[in-house]
């Protein structure tokens, strides 16, 4: 629903947009999907005028078939898949966080999910030597919890180096977020290699802290920001081959007691893959670093696999 | 620059309106110039100089991002942070135990939860926290001062004495064993008056007053450059009772933590939040959990649950990002929060009852 205005295209003239929007015509889908005969005649503009500036609008704002054996090649030369770090939750993950794909961790609090995130980007940043960027809301992010884990896998000297590629951006509210994404992507359109460098994976921890301060009550903007967010999120990941892991919460369903993810049916549809992480014993009495982790959604394995985790 | 629409901080009606328009980005929002704005969607010139007065600073902001200023954001490498957390202090609880299992005590520009079940001694850790957070740095403290929010009441200003007397003479008998210079020149500042007049009481009847006071406290923070330690004590009881509207609650609650959140870090202070227990009914027995629902439980990054075993007092650390989970015990004696003495010591049963406020325990009640 772009607005007719004059930069759009070479035949757009000021005289021409004004007399197109005398007769109802404002928006570039308007003018496409009118009758040029029609439209030429009532404002008295030429023909082959009207037809070139259709053709470049056309060509600028569809969007363009591919088949699918293009689409093929091109995945498999641009996806990789990143190893977590954990054997057995790369074979829940078949293999890994594949890029170009949103994956998806929820958990009740205290079950492992910054755990994991931790020890995602420090397999990342170590193992691939790849950048990370780790999008913190909660301010549960403690480098030194890190460090630990960098230090029982690295040798000596190679913690600082991986320390320096993750980058951790604090952002406590929608908008800060949402402008910390944009900046992002400005950035890596525009192959700022400076201080990003090989950008490979975002970590999200978490974005239903978030989100939830703006749903229920009585008003509906909050489902609005959340998909802006949830696009802004996947094209990210799709134009640039990010792996974008995310973390949400879960609530407890209030007719039959279970507990479910939280942020609602629409969030369901958007990570491609989601993790549930659980610990082992029902209570808080006993402490545990024992987690499971089961599959809940996947576009490659069958759901209900589970495995055992240990993030002490 | 190609910020969407719909992600900008307007008002839902106005964005709506603008996205009808067919307004995609910011530039298209620039571009257009106040008149036009006006003209196309209908509001008046004011609104729309307001309007572009936003979409200006957000985009500024992203600008300066992109140019490398780094200070009014908070962007940094994992080892800067790494390092400005080793660099930080903690504040100690008195109680050795709780303080090794914490990591040191109870880390700044974080947020910890206290739950328990009532008389368990949650007020009394809040109020050592209070004067345990102005300890002057020579004794290995943050010498800080401290916003106490009440909203239940039970705030006593003579056990906060008390316990503030007991920690200036173990302050003075450190002095006393190392007499070093900088020791004694701070235990002239530090003393009992010095103590109470910095902490700061506010007192909240009921959920507004409690989230005004919240979204009010950056302003009162950045007067007071030095507090240290926020306490909301009670933070279950505004919202437990008449709230007819659970998904408003929920909306609150969230929006107070995340609120709560950027006070502890962009102040570099501590936010310690005491919870009430709840009884969950299960299909054949009933546990004890931490009130106000699931979705609270993300809020704080640190989570200590307080309970009983028989007549011993436990803490158990639940949730956090570095510590493993454990259990250690504690007492609350005349001056305070402590650890439990080895048995061999007789003050072991005097000082479990030395709460007077609290009914003494009973067995039968597990």
């Amino acid at each position: 629903m772009v607005v007719l205005r004059v930069g759009l295209c070479p035949g757009l003239s000021e005289e021409m947009i004004q007399l197109l929007r005398a007769n109802g015509i404002r928006t570039v889908v308007d003018f496409v999907s009118s009758d040029l005969e029609d439209v030429a005649q009532k404002c008295s503009l030429s023909y082959k005028a009207l037809v070139a500036v259709r053709r470049v609008l056309l060509a600028q704002f569809s969007a363009f078939p591919t088949n699918g054996a293009d689409l093929y090649e091109e995945l498999k030369s641009s996806t990789a898949i990143l190893p977590t770090g954990s054997p057995s939750l790369d074979q829940l993950l078949d293999s890994g966080l594949y890029t170009g794909e949103m994956t998806e961790l929820m958990g009740a609090p205290g079950s492992g999910k910054t755990q994991v995130c931790l020890g995602i980007a420090a397999s990342v940043s170590l193992g691939l030597k790849q950048h990370v960027l780790f999008l913190d809301s909660t301010g549960g992010f403690t480098a030194s919890r890190l460090y630990q884990m960098l230090r029982a896998q690295a040798q000596a000297e190679e913690e600082q180096a991986a320390l320096q590629r993750i980058q951790v951006v604090r952002v406590f509210n929608i908008y800060e977020m949402l402008s910390a994404l944009q900046d992002l992507r400005d950035r890596l359109s525009q192959q700022v290699v400076s201080s990003t460098g090989p950008l490979k994976m975002v970590v999200i921890d978490s974005v239903s802290a978030v989100i939830y301060p703006l749903l229920g009550g009585k008003q509906s903007e909050g489902l609005a920001i959340m998909m802006q967010l949830a696009r802004e999120l996947k094209t990210l990941a799709r134009e640039f081959s990010l792996a974008v892991v995310v973390t949400n919460q879960v609530t407890r369903d209030s007719s039959t007691g279970a507990l479910k993810p939280a942020l609602g049916r629409s969030w369901s549809f958007v990570p491609s893959t989601r993790v549930l992480l659980e610990s082992k014993e029902a209570t808080w009495e006993k402490a545990t670093t024992q987690r499971v982790a089961s599959l809940v959604k996947s576009p490659r394995q069958p759901t209900g696999i589970q495995v055992e985790l240990d993030i002490g | 620059m190609q910020r969407e629409v719909g992600s900008l901080p307007l008002a839902p009606a106005l964005r709506t309106r603008l996205v009808a328009a067919g307004f995609q980005t910011a530039q298209d929002l620039l571009e257009t110039g106040p008149c036009g704005l006006s003209k196309e969607i209908g509001i008046s010139k004011e609104e729309a100089l307001e309007v572009l007065q936003v979409v200006r600073q957000e985009c500024h902001g992203d600008a300066a991002r992109t140019a490398g200023a780094s200070d009014a954001t908070r962007k940094c490498t994992a080892l800067e942070l790494l390092e400005e957390e080793q660099a930080q202090g903690f504040i100690i609880t008195f109680c050795s135990a709780l303080d090794n299992v914490l990591g040191g005590g109870v880390q700044l520009t974080k947020i910890t939860e206290i739950c328990g079940a009532p008389g368990v001694g949650k007020t009394q850790l809040c109020m050592q926290l209070a004067v345990d957070v102005q300890i002057p740095e020579c004794f290995g403290g943050v010498a800080g001062e401290a916003v106490f929010i009440d909203t239940e009441g039970s705030f006593m200003v003579d056990r906060v004495a008390d316990i503030a007397t007991a920690c200036v003479q173990h302050c003075q008998l450190i002095a006393e064993a190392h007499q070093e210079e900088d020791h004694l020149k701070a235990l002239e500042t530090f003393s009992l008056e010095s103590i109470l007049s910095h902490i700061y009481y506010f007192r909240c009847r009921d959920y507004i007053e409690l989230l005004a006071q919240v979204y009010l406290l950056p302003d009162f923070l950045s007067e007071h450059s030095k507090v240290r330690l926020v306490v909301v004590d009670g933070i279950a009881f505004p919202f437990r009772h008449d709230f007819e509207d659970l998904s408003l609650r929920t909306r609150l609650l969230n929006g107070l933590a995340q609120q709560l959140i950027i006070i502890a870090n962009d102040h570099k202070a501590a936010v310690v939040l005491t919870n009430q227990m709840t009884t969950r009914i299960g299909q054949s027995q009933s546990t004890l959990v931490p009130a106000l629902g699931e979705s609270w439980g993300h809020a704080a990054t640190v989570r200590l649950i307080f309970h009983w075993d028989n007549s011993q007092r436990l803490a158990t650390l639940y949730k956090s990002p570095s510590q493993k989970e454990s259990t250690v015990p504690y007492h609350v004696t005349s001056h305070g929060f402590r650890d439990v003495q080895p048995p061999a010591v007789t003050q072991n049963a005097e000082d479990t009852e030395m709460n007077p406020r609290k009914r003494p325990r009973r067995e039968e009640e597990k």
